[in-house]
């Protein structure tokens, strides 16, 4: 029975492939005989797929019926004005060449940068109700300070303190150690969150469960929640993956979730662990450590939800005295996630809009101008009886066919351009001012898109088509009488209009390829060429001095590689988007505090600037004999000097920090600046101490070596286990890999407004050689008989180019104040180079008028080739 | 001046067309049943499927040369409709003008001794 209906569900919907009139009369019949023939006992797989293509045919063949029938459309000439259309385009090969380039660049271009802005900035986030859903930062605006974690005690005073959301929760990025087989760890990236974190997302698990109430406090089972993708990849799709155990260093933890297909966290983390509030509420007020994610109650507005964080952080004050000056303040998660790119993606959205404005006054131009050819032998149409309708039908005819070649054209070049695309972004791109980055976005070919762009371009051509109508019907005399003269001067500013818009777009581009090189060439303040990069250890059950041997005789280790020239190891990799605050004092000649600050410091052995090439400026940087005993010394950046000596050095000057272990210490000297947040941002003061005081658990290293440095991973990795081979190590990457990450989006708008802006150069060609080509062909005859009467070819040849001379050099001028103008409205996006860059408009300018004047000359040359004779034969 | 034949317009008719018309002079029947008798008649050479076959009918029905007579329930009371098509008065002048045309073919083919004559 269920069969019987699924047959009969398939050949009614073949049936809509009839027309509907004939569907309403047979319909019925042809399913009720096609199952007849399905369901024969002698019915093979074969036969029945006959019979599925024959209902299709038999539509075919109706159809036919009815357009080649008596009143069917394809009757009364239609097949004979098909065939005239394409005998005349093909006679105008290149017309019609250039109009279905300039459809198919155009359609291209916009299909693939929209499809981009729906799949990155229209995408759905990986949570339901993304509007409703929060982040709280951490600020301090006198600090500079604006998005920053959250300490365990503060985040427990906004979870029972707020009123504004249904949940709030607490999340950081942690590694995982997971053991693989030889027992050594693999180190793979993690979520520790708490009970509201599923919840405060409104993400269901899609097997098992997320965590809840009975995870929330120590002493509860070691539990882990994998993504699907490593459900799938790593744990081989097990149905039955719910309750068992993963080998994670120290202890297993059991399977309770898998996750929905697509849901990704922020860094692409597969493992998620439950954070319990006891640890939250036991950590040090002072330790920032914790992102805070909420979802609002209903009717709550962010407005409300801002005011309820930054009045329980009033509160909180009161409580811990350290958090003054601080505050929370509330943003859109979403927004957050998608601003690093948004403004660079509307600018291209933006841009193709111009670009395609152009293919349209282009495709105008055009028109017109095959139109006015044309004016003649229509008018000769129209005297042998064929009616405005058929004349209308035939331009209509052409255009159809041209934009359907260009539009489809453009739709087959499309996906290999947003190839292009998403190859030169990044796989993740960091998030300005936090601690935080977020997978690259990604985008497929939109079908919607692609679509609205065909029937856009095949409708915008139709309509564009009118005017042209208009001038055909006219049966004006192509060569010298009103009709001319009225085409030639509304093509003029038409073309004057794309000269201006390519102007522009060439001084935006250049100002972008000038920007983004004063990014590539930024200093970033170490060397990166050269230098490889890992994380490794996990020694936070080790006592500080354990944890110092144990870094001390990796470094040893590693330097005792051949090929390495220098090692050393700092507790943040830099150009991470990581940071670590450290509250310093700075101390009188009595030790007494005189003020304090919050700054970023790190943690680091005396090899650290030599291998990572940061030049000690003034004083002098770490010696082996800081390294012994209790912390006394300390090295500053240029940066931490400026802003606390400004014109004084700090030299001499002693400080202490929050941490015990680094107290009353002298400053000994002045490092080389990094710009570790990124080159487009002012690199952050840092204090440098050594790392016996309390070195963290994990550390960063970094190796300085010659020649290939991905070659040395294998060795690098061997000489940290020759050391204990049970310690986890993290990815090794060379620092280029996350300095190149920073500049990734800047440079690949640099490729893709480039690109736009060649492709508007040359449309704006096609328009400038389109009307004097036009010129040329009008002026035929005329052109005969001034050749004939002793006027020499360059004579007119220059004449014809001097037609668009007036409105390129008008044009050239007003696509420079647009561009610039512009370029103020984009300011943000520019580095290093002021709207009004001279360079960019010298540039933009050249580059608009050799391209005008090499498509004006072109067609002129033409003029040389009349043979007077035949020009005055032919009048 | 001479009177055309009312089905005159309509020959030379294509063979599917004829075999189907005759078929239906025969018997008025509905598609299903034609589908099989077409093939049965033909010993398998027509085998017409059921888009075609409609497409021929909605043909010959405006053509007027054929017409729904009827519409009974389907087959082993399933439900489904369907429609009897008989042969009009125009089908039958078309039939018969299609024979003479093809009696005169025949003649023609028999003076060439072309015919084998079945016993």
């Amino acid at each position: 029975m269920k069969r019987v209906d699924r047959v009969t569900r398939l050949f009614r919907a073949l049936t809509w492939l009839y027309p509907p009139s004939h569907r309403q009369v047979y319909g019925a019949e042809i399913v009720s005989a096609s199952k007849h023939r399905w369901s024969r006992p002698a019915a093979t797989l074969s036969n029945r797929t006959a019979v599925r293509v024959a209902v299709v045919w038999g539509a075919a063949g109706v159809w036919h019926d009815r357009l080649r029938g008596p009143g069917g459309a394809l009757s009364g000439g239609w097949l004979l004005d098909g065939r005239f259309v394409l005998r005349s385009l093909w006679r105008s090969r290149g017309y019609a060449a250039t109009a279905v380039l300039v459809l198919a660049f155009s359609v291209a271009a916009a299909t693939t940068v929209f499809s981009f802005v729906r799949g990155t900035l229209m995408a759905a986030p990986p949570y339901p109700d993304p509007e409703e859903v929060l982040v709280v930062w951490g600020s301090n605006v006198e600090d500079g300070q604006l998005r920053d974690v959250v300490s365990g005690p503060a985040y427990l005073e906004l979870q029972r303190r707020t009123t504004t959301f249904d949940h709030i929760a607490a999340f950081h990025h942690d590694a995982a150690y997971l053991l693989a087989d030889g027992g050594r760890p693999e180190v793979l990236d993690a979520v520790e969150a708490n009970a509201d974190f599923f919840p405060a997302l409104g993400v269901q698990a899609a097997m098992g469960r997320v965590f809840g109430e009975e995870d929330r406090m120590s002493g509860a089972a070691r539990t882990v929640i994998v993504t699907h993708s490593f459900w799938r990849n790593r744990l081989d799709s097990d149905p039955d993956v719910i309750g068992t155990t993963l080998p994670f260093e120290g202890n297993a933890r059991t399977v309770i979730g898998v996750l929905p297909e697509g849901f990704e966290w922020l860094a692409p983390a597969p493992l998620f662990i439950p954070l319990r509030d006891d640890v939250l509420a036991a950590d040090n007020p002072g330790r920032i450590h914790y992102n805070v994610v909420a979802r609002m109650a209903d009717g709550v507005t962010i407005a409300d939800a801002s005011a309820d964080v930054a009045r329980v952080a009033r509160d909180f004050t009161d409580i811990y005295p350290g958090f003054e000056g601080w505050s929370f303040h509330a943003e859109r998660l979403h927004e957050v996630t998608v601003e690093a790119v948004r403004a660079v993606i509307l600018a291209l959205a933006a841009t193709v809009s111009v670009v395609l404005l152009v293919a349209l006054v282009n495709l105008t131009t055009l028109f017109r101008i095959r139109a006015l050819a044309r004016s003649a032998e229509l008018g000769v149409r129209r005297a042998l009886g064929a009616g405005w309708a058929r004349v209308a039908r035939i331009l209509a005819m052409e255009t159809t066919l041209l934009a359907s070649l260009g539009a489809g054209l453009g739709l087959a070049l499309a996906p290999v351009l947003l190839n292009r695309v998403t190859q030169i972004v990044p796989e993740w791109i960091p998030i300005p001012e936090s601690a935080s980055r977020v997978p690259a976005l990604q985008a497929d070919l939109d079908p919607g898109v692609a679509l609205t762009a065909f029937l856009v371009a095949v409708g915008g051509a139709l309509v564009l088509t009118l005017p042209s109508l208009s001038t055909a019907l006219r049966g004006a005399d192509p060569r010298g009488s009103r009709g001319v003269h009225g085409t030639i001067r509304g093509t003029r500013l038409l073309v004057g209009i794309e000269i201006a818009v390519a102007t522009a777009l060439c001084v935006g581009a250049s100002l972008m390829v000038r920007s983004a090189d004063n990014l590539l060439a930024v200093d970033v303040g170490l060397e990166h060429e050269g230098l490889l990069t890992l994380y490794y250890g996990d020694t936070w059950g080790e006592d500080p001095e354990g944890r110092t041997t144990y870094y001390r005789r990796t470094v040893e280790a590693v330097r005792a590689i051949p090929g390495v020239q220098a090692a050393g190891v700092i507790d943040y990799i830099d150009f991470q988007a990581e940071d670590d605050f450290a509250r310093i004092y700075f101390l009188d000649r009595s030790l007494q505090p005189t003020r304090d600050v919050r700054e970023e410091w790190r943690r680091v052995d005396e090899g650290l600037f030599e291998a990572a090439g940061m030049p000690i400026v003034a004083g002098r940087g770490f010696r082996s004999d800081d390294f012994s005993g209790t912390p006394n010394t300390a090295v500053v950046n240029e940066a931490f000097a400026e802003k606390h000596w400004p014109g004084g050095s700090p030299v001499g000057a002693m400080v202490s920090t929050h941490d015990e272990a680094y107290r009353d210490m002298q400053v000994v000297g002045i490092v080389q600046d990094v710009r570790s947040l990124g080159p487009a941002a002012p690199p952050p003061p840092m204090l440098y101490v050594p790392l016996q005081g309390n070195p963290r658990g994990t550390m960063g290293l970094y190796a300085r070596v010659a020649g290939n440095v991905i070659g040395y991973v294998p060795a690098l990795q061997e000489a940290v286990w020759s050391v204990d081979s049970s310690q986890p190590i993290a990815g090794v990457w060379p620092m280029s890999a996350f300095v190149d990450a920073w500049v990734a989006v800047p440079r690949a708008a640099r490729s893709l407004v480039l690109a736009l802006a060649v492709l508007t150069l040359l449309l704006a060609a096609v328009g400038v050689f389109g009307i004097v080509a036009f010129l040329v062909r009008t002026r035929r005859s005329e052109l005969g008989v001034r050749l004939a009467l002793g006027a020499s070819p360059d004579r007119l040849e220059r004449d014809q180019m001097n037609a668009v001379v007036g409105i390129v050099a008008v044009s050239l001028i007003a696509g420079v104040v647009v561009g610039v103008v512009a370029a103020r409205a984009a300011q943000g996006l520019l580095y290093g180079v002021p709207p009004l860059d001279p360079i960019s408009v010298v540039v933009a300018v050249l580059a608009t008028s050799s391209a005008a004047l090499l498509a004006s000359y072109l067609p002129a040359r033409r003029v040389g080739l009349i043979d007077p004779a035949e020009a005055m034969r032919a009048e | 001046m001479t009177t055309r034949d009312p089905g005159h317009a309509e020959a030379p008719m294509k063979p599917v067309h004829h075999m189907i018309l005759l078929l239906l002079a025969e018997e008025p029947t509905y598609g299903v049943e034609l589908m099989d008798r077409l093939e049965a008649r033909s010993e398998g050479a027509v085998r017409l499927n059921p888009g075609s076959l409609y497409r021929t009918i909605a043909k010959l029905v405006d053509d007027g040369l054929a017409e729904p007579l009827e519409e009974a329930s389907g087959p082993e009371g399933t439900g489904a409709p369907r429609k009897v098509y008989g042969v009009t008065d125009r089908g039958r002048s078309a039939l018969r003008a299609e024979a003479r045309r093809q009696a005169v073919l025949l003649d023609a083919a028999r003076a060439l001794d072309l015919v084998e004559e079945t016993p």
